[in-house]
């Protein structure tokens, strides 16, 4: 591959992983089975580097277009005409390429909803900050935090260096998290959510364990848990115990050792953490977001359940994130011709729009269940938009009726 | 004056010093249409970086660097080489993906040694930067 006997793509996306691999320690290049990938590279840089590339060699997912400027919904999401026309032609180009390369534009930042399932210990190269926590945390496969240069080369390439999380010893837990008073059947999504949030900026990027989670929590509920931990936080993975395929119990999350620092999270850090999102306006909510990260088929059946026979506000929109293979299903079980008909719009895109956020310009109270989508929306857009963090339910509700306080 | 560092990526460049003394990253700090510091409160912001020897003490943010630092290149608005005090792989990734020369790991506090405007030449065949005064 390095000497160019498959093409002049292949022999430099080799060459950046053997030389980056040479600098962080790799002793060499392993064979991984999954990929995920960014579709918002320059044009010229996906021709540069798949150059006499017929197709990539394993599974490749897309990630969403890290906007929330989707060509197909831009209409309906009020996204201004010149700001699409402008970005139009780019989308196609790339879409062009990566279908001919056969990347699947499947635009879900949670690749194993579209049937991307690594098995636990496989090596991959997954991209988007929640998609490696949830690959490292959740399947137990193994990803780096790869920036979108190793990642594409490692997708064109099928190999990865082998440094990081790709070594047992890398992967053990740091930081011990226990649980005081937190009633776990009685939370909320957003209850989850500051959790994650609140211990994401005390672990900054060291590996976690969280023990005293319910072992029936799935991935509805783990994601709100997981997706903030790289959000205040740079965390790759979080153990936890009895989910987690390497973390069957503290002991071994821990790698027999002893935590370096041991927290303990009660409703007073829940509440405290929810308080940072309460909104600076007193006006009426203008935008619902919800999925950051994108929804299950099962959340936006509950959307569906919440919206039916009823509209969301005159002056209200209300934008769902999710993935293209969840939108077909949710059309086929008619779920998402009753959000549609309501006024609200499912989208493939990224609903924390990082890092560009074409929001239309009446929006400036938005409300999400999401911390990820919070934090970012708000360092993006810096004052022009204040945003409340409420459970999904709730979200819905002010949707409806526009009221920030809702019953 | 003569320093030994770390290859990170291999070049031979000389060109002018644009000092920050906070981390960078390129997405959201640099205009990458302008070549612009856009760093918010720096009171360097404005500053080309295009065809300078950008000199940072580490890297920081997200992995979607890599693309703009190629749309900075291409745009013909790209530093000419990366010094660190101590590289993270995302910045790494940034200077392999435009290939301009970048070295990390001196035995000096570099963001401290070197001032805004000195001429600095960088030969990684030799392992060393030379500051010129």
């Amino acid at each position: 591959m390095a000497v160019g006997k498959y093409g002049k793509g292949i022999e430099k996306a080799i060459n950046v992983l053997i030389k980056f691999g040479n600098t962080f320690g790799a002793e060499k290049l392993i064979k991984i089975t999954s990929a995920h990938a960014m579709p918002k590279e320059p044009p010229e840089l996906l021709l540069e580097f798949s150059e006499g590339l017929i197709g990539v060699p394993v599974l490749t997912t897309l990630h969403p277009l890290m906007s929330v400027f989707s060509p197909d919904k831009y209409k309906e999401m009020g996204i201004k005409n010149d700001f699409a026309q402008e970005e139009l032609p780019i989308c196609k180009k790339r879409a062009e390429m990566h279908q001919k390369l056969g990347f699947n534009r499947t635009y879900s930042c949670l690749p194993f909803l579209a049937g991307n399932i690594p098995r636990p210990g496989e090596s991959i190269s997954w991209i988007g900050s929640c998609a490696q926590i949830f690959a490292n945390s959740y399947l137990g496969a193994r990803t780096n935090r790869d920036g979108t240069i190793i990642n594409l080369c490692s997708a064109i390439t099928g190999r990865t260096p082998y440094c990081g999380l790709h070594l047992d010893e890398n992967r053990y837990a740091k930081l011990l998290v226990k649980f005081d008073g937190i009633d776990f059947d009685n939370v909320t999504d957003s209850d989850i959510g500051a959790i994650g949030y609140y211990i994401g900026a005390i672990a900054m990027n060291r590996n976690v364990v969280f023990d005293g989670i319910p072992r029936d929590y799935g991935i509805d509920k783990l994601k709100y848990l997981m997706a903030p931990l790289s959000t205040s936080g740079s965390v790759s993975i979080c153990h936890v115990v009895g989910i987690t395929p390497e973390a069957p119990d503290l002991q071994t999350a821990l790698g027999g050792k002893k935590p370096e620092e041991v927290v303990t999270v009660g409703p007073r850090e829940m509440l405290a953490t929810k308080q940072e999102f309460m909104g600076t306006f007193k006006n009426k909510v203008d935008l619902v977001i919800i999925g950051c990260p994108h929804t299950t088929i099962e959340e936006i059946k509950g959307i569906a359940w919440l919206l039916n026979g009823k509209r969301i506000g005159k002056n209200q929109r209300l934008w769902i994130g999710t993935g293209e293979q969840n939108y077909q299903l949710a059309k086929i079980m008619g779920y998402a011709n009753i959000i549609e008909k309501a006024g609200g719009v499912i989208s493939s895109t990224c609903m924390a729009t990082i890092p560009d956020s074409p929001l239309p310009e009446d929006v400036r109270v938005i409300k999400t269940n999401s911390y990820k989508a919070a934090h970012y929306i708000e360092s993006f857009q810096k004052g022009k938009v204040s945003v409340i963090i409420d459970d999904l339910a709730n979200c819905i509700k002010s949707a409806i009726t526009g009221d920030v306080e809702v019953i | 004056m003569e320093f030994k560092g770390r290859v990170i990526n291999n070049g031979k460049t000389e060109g002018l010093a644009v000092v920050l003394d906070t981390p960078f990253s390129f997405i959201g700090d640099i205009d990458p249409n302008t070549g612009e510091l856009t760093m918010h409160g720096n009171s360097q912001a404005g500053v080309s970086l295009a065809d300078k020897i950008l000199v940072f003490p580490t890297g920081k943010g997200g992995t979607i660097a890599p693309f703009i630092a190629y749309q900075a290149q291409k745009n013909g608005k790209a530093p000419r080489a990366i010094l660190c005090d101590q590289a993270e792989p995302i910045t790494a990734e940034c200077a392999m993906t435009i290939d301009i020369p970048m070295m990390d790991s001196f035995s000096v506090e570099l963001t401290k040694t070197i001032k805004t405007g000195d001429k600095i030449k960088i030969d990684t065949d030799k392992g060393c930067i030379e500051i010129v005064r």
